[in-house]
């Protein structure tokens, strides 16, 4: 079991990622970086930040941000409170309706988050698949 | 946490007259040419008091960025405090996207998404009026628009153009011609069944959903011999909003995905297109939500209604003279062989898929349009 939010949580996460073919399929032509922005809430006390090089399918890079403020400018924003992260990865929260509802703020072009919902769900869903602890 | 989002609904007969009663100061109505020469925008402008009333009457069938742009140049400096949407879907979707321009002229034309809240009817009333008994765009927060550029149908949505009122007047179907029935009909069927087992479907959308299977395919069975009566006419009408609503607070489906790209590729209409794949798509997902298919199948007009829902709509698109084979909706093999793989990249892309009930990869969808030819 890994603990989220962790630098070894997101490095295990690009791992599986990156072995997920559906995800470099529905995400061949995408070209973007995305921070996921967990806020504080409940045990969590600061704001985290895991920055995700996307390109073609591909994960380039990495990097964890213990407070979120340091993370780097990026295309595209996801971002919510640890309590709806959990949600998010134990698959009780679709990451679009997740939008839709409020319990996350999506950041970025959204026309073009419209065209990649597929891959967008493949994210969530390679999440889900980790074994985690909360 | 979900939603169940709709518009009054005024439906029945004279449900136009309701147009009196609302305070409109200056009206603006979009919809086509054919509206307009057919005497339905007059019978409309009617009820209509207001002192100031425009009228963009030349929305193409599945309208362009383009021409929708143009439209809104055109409209100038008039300041419409409503706007009514009048004709089939690529009208109404056509002033759902006005109205979005109007409201919020400094966004960028492909800002209009679901994501983030854009404060689009602050100054207007929204009305709805369907001609056609089909797209449920009158009881929907999508709209349809042909990106040239990019060769798609750009799929653009938001709780925010969705309209205030719907007016359903059986009046203004009971005319529709032939062709124009039987795509809509299909489409309306489709929007039905695809929020049934959509992965967001919930206890709105379902029971909406079965009750438009039953107006839709009882209505159709019964019009084919009585093609203007009213009651029938309003039955498909009334089951054609149910499942715009259906859709609208569930989601569509693969045979929409891939409906949207084949359309937007080979040009044909919107319901002929949706439909020829329903088939196929219910063969394929059969085996995540067989029960939910049964179920749906069992509100089918007993005049349609076969063994299981695939056979039931196959009968229906038969009934209705549609294809079931890309030949026999007139497009050449050869074309459609060395074009597939196109339909296939923008059906990817679609939302239509991220609600679908069985999950899609590439060779799913490459399997799926391989069989729309006869073997």
């Amino acid at each position: 079991m890994v603990k989220f939010p962790s630098k070894e949580w997101m490095d295990l996460y690009v791992e599986r990622l990156k072995s997920n073919d559906i995800y470099k399929d529905s995400a061949r032509d995408w070209e973007g970086d995305i921070t996921f922005v967990c806020r504080a809430d409940g045990p969590l006390k600061n704001d985290i930040a895991m920055w995700l090089d996307l390109y073609h399918g591909e994960c380039r890079d990495a990097r964890y941000f213990q407070n979120a403020s340091d993370a780097p400018k990026s295309a595209f924003r996801y971002i919510g409170p640890f309590g709806n992260w959990v949600k998010l990865i134990q698959g009780q929260i679709d990451p679009l309706q997740g939008v839709l509802t409020g319990k996350f703020k999506l950041e970025g072009p959204m026309m073009k988050i419209m065209r990649y919902t597929k891959a967008a769900k493949e994210l969530v869903r390679t999440a889900s698949k980790i074994d985690t602890e909360f | 946490m979900w939603f169940y989002r709709s518009p009054t609904v005024v439906y029945g007969d004279d449900a136009l007259s309701f147009l009196e009663s609302i305070d409109m100061k200056a009206v603006l109505i979009v919809t086509d040419r054919n509206i307009s020469k057919s005497g339905i925008l007059e019978k409309v402008k009617a009820h209509i008091f207001s002192p100031s009333v425009e009228t963009i009457d030349y929305i193409k069938e599945e309208p362009s960025v383009d021409e929708i742009n143009d439209a809104v140049e055109k409209i100038g400096n008039f300041k419409p405090d409503t706007i009514i949407g009048l004709g089939g879907g690529s009208s109404m979707d056509a002033a759902k996207v006005i109205l979005f321009r109007l409201s919020r002229p400094d966004l960028d034309f492909f800002d209009l998404t679901p994501l983030s809240y854009l404060g689009i009817k602050k100054n207007h009333k929204f009305i709805a009026i369907p001609t056609t008994a089909g797209t449920g765009s009158e009881c929907s927060w999508a709209a349809v628009v042909t990106d040239r550029n990019d060769g798609r149908k750009a799929e653009m949505a938001s709780p925010e153009i969705m309209p205030d009122f719907a007016i359903l007047d059986p009046s203004m179907v009971s005319g529709m011609p032939a062709e124009v029935r039987r795509n809509t009909a299909t489409d309306a069927l489709t929007h039905a069944i695809e929020a049934y087992v959509s992965t967001w479907k919930n206890p709105y959308s379902d029971s909406l959903a079965r009750e438009a299977v039953m107006l839709i395919t009882s209505g159709c069975a019964k019009l084919h011999d009585d093609p203007e009566n009213m009651e029938y006419n309003s039955m498909v009408q009334i089951g054609a909003s149910m499942a715009g609503s259906a859709f609208s607070n569930s989601q569509i489906g693969l045979a929409h995905a891939l409906g949207h790209a084949f359309g937007a590729v080979f040009h044909k209409p919107h319901g002929l297109s949706v439909g020829i794949f329903l088939p196929r798509v219910i063969e394929f997902n059969d085996v995540s939500c067989h029960d939910r298919y049964e179920e749906i199948n069992s509100f089918f007009s007993t005049d349609l209604r076969k063994e299981n829902l695939e056979e039931s709509v196959k009968s229906f698109l038969k009934f209705m003279g549609l294809p079931l084979y890309v030949e026999d909706a007139g497009i050449d093999v050869d074309e459609y062989m060395t074009r597939k793989k196109v339909v296939a990249d923008l059906c990817f892309e679609s939302t239509g898929i991220i609600g679908n009930p069985r999950d899609v990869s590439r060779s799913d969808i490459d399997k799926i349009l391989s069989d729309m030819i006869h073997k």
